[in-house]
């Protein structure tokens, strides 16, 4: 049995726990030897402290022995991507700025996970400081789509999703500034939710784009993926943003097959492979035969989205960033002479190309001069794609589009042209310029690539999200899939 | 709208070095992004941002001290660091 433990979902494990059939420690070592097994081939795990696994195991089956069980993510690991903070546990963002960091501080999210009984299972590849679309740009491994190990498994948490479509752990935390839950989700066939803005605590997650930035669940099923959020998300002071006790009741599900559909106008034409528009379109085929009514809506400034999204998130990245000098922590450059000869170096040296490109790119468009024509411009931009968004929402429950308009792409593809990629982002952008919930749900394969469909509701909506991608899943044969290793 | 754009200086304000075969690099992707971004100039935009309002004004919480790290913690991580305190080069220079 001990063979197959990696194949289950998250909620037979909890059955088989609370069962007394299975525990924690057996769990984690047969998790343990799959990493043996099949990490280095896919990559998807920068650490894995196993005698940490194995003595948070021990803790977890002495509570239930005693009674004092935790809740239906007892004794479960739950991988973590490595910009969310982890209490002695490296911190790296994928960067050599803070290659050697370890955490001194617990996030809200890990100390949810620990309260809720869950295994703080190591630290997942992510593109540098979550900038990509690819996870090619970690400094420290390649990770590799588990259907194809010659493509990319999406970005930037690519960590979080191999490790779930390769079998390595039954649940995996994200970060989504653009679609970086979304998109990996979809390219390695699992489930990724980007919760409305607020309504996780970002205290503990290294900042990107702090107005975008969003932890999320990502599992191998709707189900497990729902058994997640409800762990994580809670009040937290220390995050301004986070929504109060009083402030977060979700809209209840409603009854999944009367949904109203909204199709965006013009969105499954241009840019779109030809199987994965066949695949949506199936999905919403789908929806239409169960009683869902579909139509047609319009969102018609959506093609602002991606230069909208690139000069908000790479402003606030270049201030974000600021913080990287060499003085407190990460990188110091052995050349430092002077303060400022310190800070240059110390920068320049620590971080990657993609991350000097991006800060370039924000200092250019909050510099003097140019910040009218392009922070000011694309925070106007922001307001009347969320005011469409806002609009469409009150006509219909929830919008339905591919999650990529491509499958995955081989590695170094696409690697020497940044803005390509940026356009990966197309159909996800939207949902974090507008703080809305999305779900990305694995709906078919173009040839043996996993292909999404995605759902954007309005904030607060993400039960009504949750329920029509568990109608989808439950008709059909993609929860739990796994790539053959 | 890309007219001014100067690789020297804004690596100065970004606080990086770059090589000449990164400035060559990222003037050339710079450019070929920021004009994508023309989009933004030619819409018809909203003239305030009033309800852009993602970012929610929550109250902020009162001034007082609260659990912090403490100086072990912060100098442990820290590249350098002597008698608790995180060391830098010096800043003030002696003769002055």
């Amino acid at each position: 049995m001990a063979d197959a433990l990696h194949t289950l979902s998250a909620a037979e494990l909890g059955r088989r726990l609370a069962a007394g059939s299975l525990t924690s420690r057996a769990l984690c070592a047969a998790l343990i030897a799959r990493y043996d097994a099949v990490n280095d081939k896919v990559g998807a795990f920068t650490h894995l402290d196993r005698a940490d696994v194995l003595a948070q195991a021990d803790a977890s089956d002495a509570r239930r022995r005693a009674g004092q069980g935790r809740g239906p993510l007892e004794g479960i690991p739950v991988a973590i991507k490595d910009n969310i903070a982890v209490q002695g546990q490296p911190l790296t963002c994928s960067s050599k700025m803070l290659a050697s960091l370890v955490s001194p501080y617990d996030s809200h999210v890990a100390e949810r996970l620990r309260a809720a009984g869950a295994i703080l299972y190591g630290r997942l590849n992510m593109d540098e400081f979550a900038m990509g679309s690819s996870t090619e740009n970690s400094a420290l491994r390649k990770t590799y789509n588990p259907w194809d190990l010659a493509r990319i498994p999406g970005g930037s948490s690519g960590g979080s999703a191999a490790a779930l479509a390769a079998g390595l752990v039954p649940l995996s935390l994200g970060s989504d500034t653009g679609g970086s839950i979304r998109q990996p989700a979809s390219h390695c066939g699992v489930v990724g939710l980007k919760p409305t803005y607020g309504l996780i605590s970002r205290f503990g997650l290294v900042a990107f784009a702090s107005s975008l930035d969003q932890i999320g669940p990502m599992a191998r099923s709707v189900e497990d993926c729902e058994l997640l959020l409800a762990a994580l998300a809670s009040a937290d002071a220390r995050d301004m943003t986070c929504f109060g006790p009083d402030e977060r009741a979700l809209t209840s599900a409603g009854e999944a097959k009367k949904l109203r559909i909204g199709i965006p106008k013009g969105f499954l034409g241009k840019g779109v492979a030809p199987e994965v528009a066949a695949a949506v379109e199936a999905a919403v085929a789908f929806y239409r035969a169960q009683g869902c009514t579909v139509s047609e809506v319009e969102l018609p400034s959506a093609d602002l989205a991606v230069p909208t999204y690139y000069v908000v998130a790479t402003a606030e990245a270049s201030s974000n960033l600021g913080r990287y000098d060499g003085v407190r922590y990460g990188h110091r450059s052995a050349q430092a002479g002077t303060p400022v000869e310190m800070m240059t170096n110390s920068r320049s040296e620590g971080f990657g190309a993609e991350v000097k490109r991006r800060i370039l790119l924000g200092t250019f468009v909050l510099s003097a001069g140019y910040a009218d024509a392009y922070y000011n411009r694309a925070l106007r931009a922001r307001a009347k794609i969320r005011a469409e968004y806002l609009a469409a929402l009150s006509q219909v429950d929830v919008l339905l589009t591919p999650t990529v308009p491509t499958p995955a792409f081989k590695v170094g593809e696409k690697a020497s042209d940044p803005l390509q990629l940026y356009l990966e982002d197309i159909f996800t952008i939207p949902a974090n310029l507008a703080g809305l919930p999305a779900l990305s749900v694995p709906c078919g394969k173009s040839g043996h690539l996993p292909v999404g469909f995605h759902l954007v509701g309005a904030p607060l909506s993400e039960a009504k999200l949750l329920a029509a991608g568990r109608l989808f899943e439950a008709a059909h044969g993609f929860a739990h899939q796994q790539a053959a290793l | 709208m890309a007219e001014g754009f100067d690789i020297d200086h804004l690596a100065k304000l970004a606080r990086l070095s770059l090589t000449a075969e990164e400035k060559a690099l990222y003037s050339s992707q710079l450019n070929s992004i920021l004009g994508h971004f023309q989009a933004l100039a030619q819409a018809d935009l909203p003239a305030t941002i009033d309800d852009a309002r993602v970012v929610r004004e929550s109250a902020l919480r009162s001034d007082v001290p609260g659990p912090s790290l403490g100086a072990a913690a912060v100098t442990r991580i820290a590249p350098a660091s002597r008698d608790g305190q995180i060391s830098v080069p010096r800043v003030v220079d002696d003769e002055a």
